[in-house]
């Protein structure tokens, strides 16, 4: 057979530019922020400048006698309904649009202002009076623990502590365990919170119809989380809300939950019946935004003298600060992050969400992970010193391997961990360059394991967790309709490559429709846990697989197919695999489907709900990574050489994309060790500018390498899992461990500071 | 987030600067590259009722020698011209690798020197190497004009002795004499791309028998106001570099540093910083000043 054209696969693994790209670089993709519908009215909050109060008088009447203001609100004219992404358990659900009795943190949201310009609802915030009757605050984990402590929500009467969730997990026995050992590894740690720092600050405009119903373009990955809870809030029917999704500038899982402007927008906007719009500036993001847990952790693991590991005991206390956010989804992932990469054969986790008077914490990339991996991995490269084995080998003895279970919790049904772990050893001659480092070079290594979409259903939806539909039309064309968001990872040309390389045709004769309520198939959480490209992407496949069963069948019939043959997709054509002549274009294809169904339009609706796998996540993506460091002795400033890492994400869709996570990731990852830190002062934070909450620019970055180590997971599509998160979760073990070798100093206490570096020599 | 609501002024000349300058003296800011003033601005921590912006001025973004065989700088020399600048590569280098170092690249091709200087920051990149370069400024007023040395010129954080009826007209910088150095060091919390936490400049001349004869060092980030160490420099004059030498003068420097705490560094860690960057300045700039041929 002389045919050489290409397989129907050949688009998976091309690295195919994102789609996004002109549109973004030229400056004309929309973002929430850039709508201005007719008759806009700009909104502004005005928020609580004091930690713990409860609110004795509101004065608004100076606000609305300014001219040009068009609505003033506080808490008490809103339905008072509360909102929180658990609402399988109602009370978990603790935060309102807008504070009534109590405010909690410093940025809590009191009221809200609709002017005809932006200057005068600025200056109509400034009119506002609040009384407040000021209560004691706590703003670590102890002091809020401590007895007599304030109750942060002393409204909800189950809670007899600022404990507001916890969670365990015992398998097997732990002090029998214990008992066993030949080494026991017993640390504290303390990891601190994280800013998102997403480019696009949060943005927000909603109009409302004649009848009430409420269309709301908003930064969010969630479009039909939002559409719910905003529903609810409002105390109207999730379909009289419409939500749309615009260009997004990052998430990280900073926009997954409804949030105050996105309800002040929509219920001035109904009381005005004219636009309402919030965009926030980046002071107030980096005062009231979301971040990565700060944590509390003690860890003890037990080790044989052969570097088995016998027991693990885990305990993490996580600063949520007042409110539950994605806190109890943190608080559960945590547990089982500290059971990944090794093989625990006995494990005990207590986590415990703690309330404090600050920013609430959230969801935020590698959800829980960097921290409980931050401490494994800290722990076993101080294991390995203490066995005298190498941290790579010990790490081997010891790594979870495909078919591995966390008994009642998760199988692991692909993992390339040990040839992550043998591809960096290797590659960058780890144990040569550690006997051989030079003064003041050090090289650490740090492992990771991520989740690809969470199996969890805390949202309570009744629908599937993954759902889109496609329409394919008789010019050749498709349109594919999903939920899904692309926040700047890709999603929207991978999930279109994935459906062309189904379908067998060129990715840009798909027209994508993503995140719109209206529009877009209910039943997809949307964009957050890595689980985009699995789960949209086996819906996708769920709806190709329905368009193809019917392209076949006209194909069959037009050529009189023996039923034995099997039809392909490929080139923009539908043939017999085995011999292609038998066969039409795409479009012919569905002209055809269209005529046999007089005039029916060719359309599917495809799904993904993960089913009886467990209480994580249907698959796991693995790695690990090598930093080489060079620290200044005089200044204890750490520069970190070159970065390395191995990783399996199971088949790579777009190479481009993957390497695109994998920088991202490693800044992200760079900030988080070296120079993110929220100074913080009395429930205040202090450093509210990109001056002073220092992200690494693109110079402070290092050389990076990486190994992909082929998988095949048979939960993803094409054998794809997730690669979005996990690589954010290496970095500073194996930043930390290389300052180690490089200084002797051993972080337990994030970020590594020169200051901390100096002290421990006792320079300083 | 939008800056409120001004008056933008454009003069074509700096007399008709200096004139609206008198008539509107504290409701005014004189805007050059606006980098700091329109940030300022925009967080609401600056209010002019008017800001005269030197844009429309012509031909004061030179770098030029004077009469006098110094070099001026005009008020609009941005700079990622002074970074790259011939003569200030190669006779003022603390100030080419300080001006190099400030911001990013897209605020250096906007900011200029004079209007880093006028913010006076205490940790601006480009005070203390103009303090160890001798700079000074003329400023016009209405009367005329005076030149103010640089070292007289800060006050503390954010204040300086130019009057809200004035305007600089330029900066001079006596060209120093052969076998000549200076050095920028900084520190910061993030490598490279950031504000200085700490940062220390140094100048020295050698005469032909290798004596130092001149001595500058200068701090920032340690005080409200960028400092000279005199104290530091006259350990240095009249006698030969050595380690001992420029470990003594940085001893001295850290003494004279008084750091705060704040979220930037700690008050301990500046100080121990002052003394490591004196150091490795005093050594940059003797290498600079042993190896010059001229």
């Amino acid at each position: 057979m002389n045919d050489t054209k290409t397989n129907n696969n050949s688009l998976i693994g091309q690295s195919i530019p994102r789609i996004d790209s002109p549109s973004k670089v030229t400056g004309k993709a929309q973002y929430a922020g850039d709508i201005i519908l007719p008759g806009t009215l700009y909104g502004k909050l005005l928020l609580s400048t004091v930690a713990h109060a409860k609110i004795k008088n509101i004065d608004i009447s100076a606000a609305l006698a300014l001219p040009g203001v068009k609505d003033v609100i506080v808490g008490k004219d809103t339905p008072c309904i509360k909102f929180g992404n658990w609402r399988l358990f109602p009370n978990t659900q603790d935060e309102l649009p807008l504070a009534v009795d109590k405010v909690r943190f410093i940025g809590d949201e009191i009221a809200a202002v609709a002017a005809i310009t932006p200057e005068i609802a600025e200056a109509a915030i400034a009119l506002i009076k609040v009384e407040y009757e000021l209560l004691p605050a706590v703003f670590n984990i102890d002091d809020s623990l401590a007895p007599g402590a304030p109750l942060i929500h002393d409204e909800n009467k189950e809670l007899t502590s600022n404990i507001s969730l916890d969670r365990k997990i015992d398998v097997g026995d732990i002090e029998q365990a214990f008992k066993d050992a030949d080494y026991i590894r017993e640390d504290s740690f303390l990891v601190h919170p994280h800013s998102h720092a997403y480019m696009e600050p949060c943005a927000t405009i909603a109009e409302t119809d004649a009848e009430g119903r409420v269309t709301i373009y908003t930064s969010t990955q969630t479009p039909y989380i939002v559409q719910c809870l905003l529903a609810s809030t409002l105390g109207i029917p999730e379909n009289h809300v419409r939500v749309v999704k615009p260009a997004i500038g990052g998430g990280f899982g900073g926009k997954m939950e409804l949030r105050t402007w996105e309800f002040c927008a929509a219920f001035m906007s109904r009381r005005t019946g004219r636009p309402v719009r919030f965009v926030l500036t980046r002071q107030e993001e980096l005062e009231i935004g979301r971040r990565r847990h700060g944590m509390k952790i003690k860890s003890k693991v037990g080790f044989k003298k052969d570097g088995t590991i016998v027991a693990k005991d885990f305990e993490a206390y996580l600063d949520g600060g007042a409110y539950n956010s994605m806190g109890p989804t943190a608080t559960f992932l945590c547990g089982n992050f500290g059971a990944m990469l090794y093989r625990y054969p006995v494990y005990r986790y207590r986590g415990y969400h703690v309330y404090t008077n600050l920013p609430p914490s959230g969801a935020m990339r590698g959800f829980g992970a960097p921290q409980a991996m931050f401490i494994s991995e800290t722990q076993m490269n101080m294991a390995a010193i203490d066995l005298g084995i190498d941290a790579i080998d010990l790490r081997i003895k010891n790594a979870m391997v495909t078919g591995d279970k966390i008994e009642g919790v998760t199988t692991i049904s692909s993992a390339g961990f040990v040839e992550s772990l043998e591809k960096i050893a290797s590659a960058t001659q780890w144990k040569e360059k550690k006997k051989n480092l030079p003064p003041n070079k050090g090289i650490g290594i740090g492992c990771y394991s991520f989740i690809s979409g969470g199996v969890f259903n805390w949202f309570n939806t009744q629908y599937h967790f993954s759902a889109c539909e496609v329409r394919a039309y008789d010019d050749g064309t498709a349109h594919l309709f999903t939920m899904s968001c692309d926040i700047g990872q890709g999603s929207d040309t991978v999930l279109r490559q994935i459906l062309a390389a189904d379908l067998g045709i060129l990715p840009n004769m798909i027209r994508l429709t993503a995140g719109d309520t209206a529009m877009t198939p209910k039943g997809d959480l949307g964009t957050w846990g890595s689980r985009v490209t699995l789960m949209n992407g086996n819906a996708i496949l769920d709806a190709s697989k329905k368009i193809k069963n019917e392209l076949a069948k006209i194909v069959s019939v037009k050529f009189n197919l023996n039923v034995i043959h099997d039809v392909a997709f490929a080139d923009g054509r539908v043939f017999a695999k085995a011999n292609p002549k038998y066969g039409m274009t795409f479009g012919e294809a569905v002209t055809m489907w269209v005529k046999m169904n007089r005039g029916e339009e060719l359309t599917a609706r495809g799904v993904y709900t993960p089913r009886d796998k467990g209480l994580t996540t249907p698959a796991y993506s693995f790695g690990a990574q090598v930093a080489e460091v060079d620290v200044d002795p005089e200044t204890g400033v750490v520069t970190v050489e070159k970065i390395s890492t191995a990783h399996d994400c199971g088949t790579v869709i777009n190479p481009l994309s993957v390497e695109g996570q994998l920088e991202g990731a490693i800044q992200m990852g760079l900030g988080y060790t070296l120079c993110e830190q929220f100074a913080i002062k009395d429930g205040k934070t202090l450093n509210t500018t990109f001056l002073d909450y220092k992200v690494p620019a693109a110079e402070d970055m290092p050389q990076i390498v990486s190994y992909k180590i082929d998988t095949y997971e048979k939960e993803g599509p094409f054998g794809a899992k997730e690669v979005g998160e996990g690589l954010v979760i290496p970095t500073a073990p194996a930043i930390a461990d290389a300052v180690f070798q490089a200084t002797g100093y051993r972080c337990k206490d994030l970020p590594i500071t020169p200051e901390k570096i100096l002290k421990s020599q006792g320079k300083i | 987030m939008a800056i409120p609501n001004f008056n933008y002024l454009a003069p074509t000349t700096l007399k008709e600067a200096l004139t609206m300058r008198v008539s509107h003296g504290a409701k005014s800011s004189i805007m050059a590259g606006g980098t700091d003033l329109l940030i300022k601005m925009a967080h609401r921590n600056h209010h002019p009722e008017y800001v005269i912006g030197l844009n429309c001025v012509a031909d004061i973004n030179y770098i030029r020698y004077n009469a006098a065989g110094n070099l001026a700088i005009g008020p609009m020399a941005k700079l990622s011209t002074i970074m790259d600048h011939p003569d200030i590569v190669s006779h003022f280098p603390a100030l080419s690798h300080s001006s190099g170092v400030t911001a990013t690249v897209q605020i250096r091709n906007m900011s200029t020197l004079i209007g880093n200087i006028v913010n006076a920051s205490p940790s601006a990149d480009n005070a203390t190497p103009l303090l160890v370069l001798d700079a000074s400024l003329v400023i016009m007023h209405e009367g005329g004009e005076r030149e103010v040395p640089l070292h007289e010129f800060f006050l503390g954080f954010g204040n300086s002795v130019m009057k809200p009826t004035e305007l600089i007209k330029e900066m001079i910088l006596p060209m120093p004499g052969k076998n000549s150095g200076s050095s920028y060091q900084k520190i910061s919390t993030r490598s490279k791309v950031d504000i200085a936490g700490v940062c220390v400049s140094a100048f020295l001349t050698l005469n032909d028998a290798g004596v130092i004869t001149t001595a500058r060092i200068a701090l920032g980030s340690v005080a409200p106001k960028p400092i000279r160490v005199p104290q530091a420099e006259q350990v240095l004059e009249g006698q030969k570099p050595s380690i001992e030498l420029f470990r003594k003068a940085a001893a001295l420097s850290r003494e004279e540093a008084k750091p705060i705490s704040d979220m930037r560094a700690s008050a301990d860690y500046r100080k121990a910083m002052v003394e490591v960057l004196t150091i490795r300045a005093l050594e940059a700039s003797l290498l600079i000043a042993t190896n010059k041929t001229h």
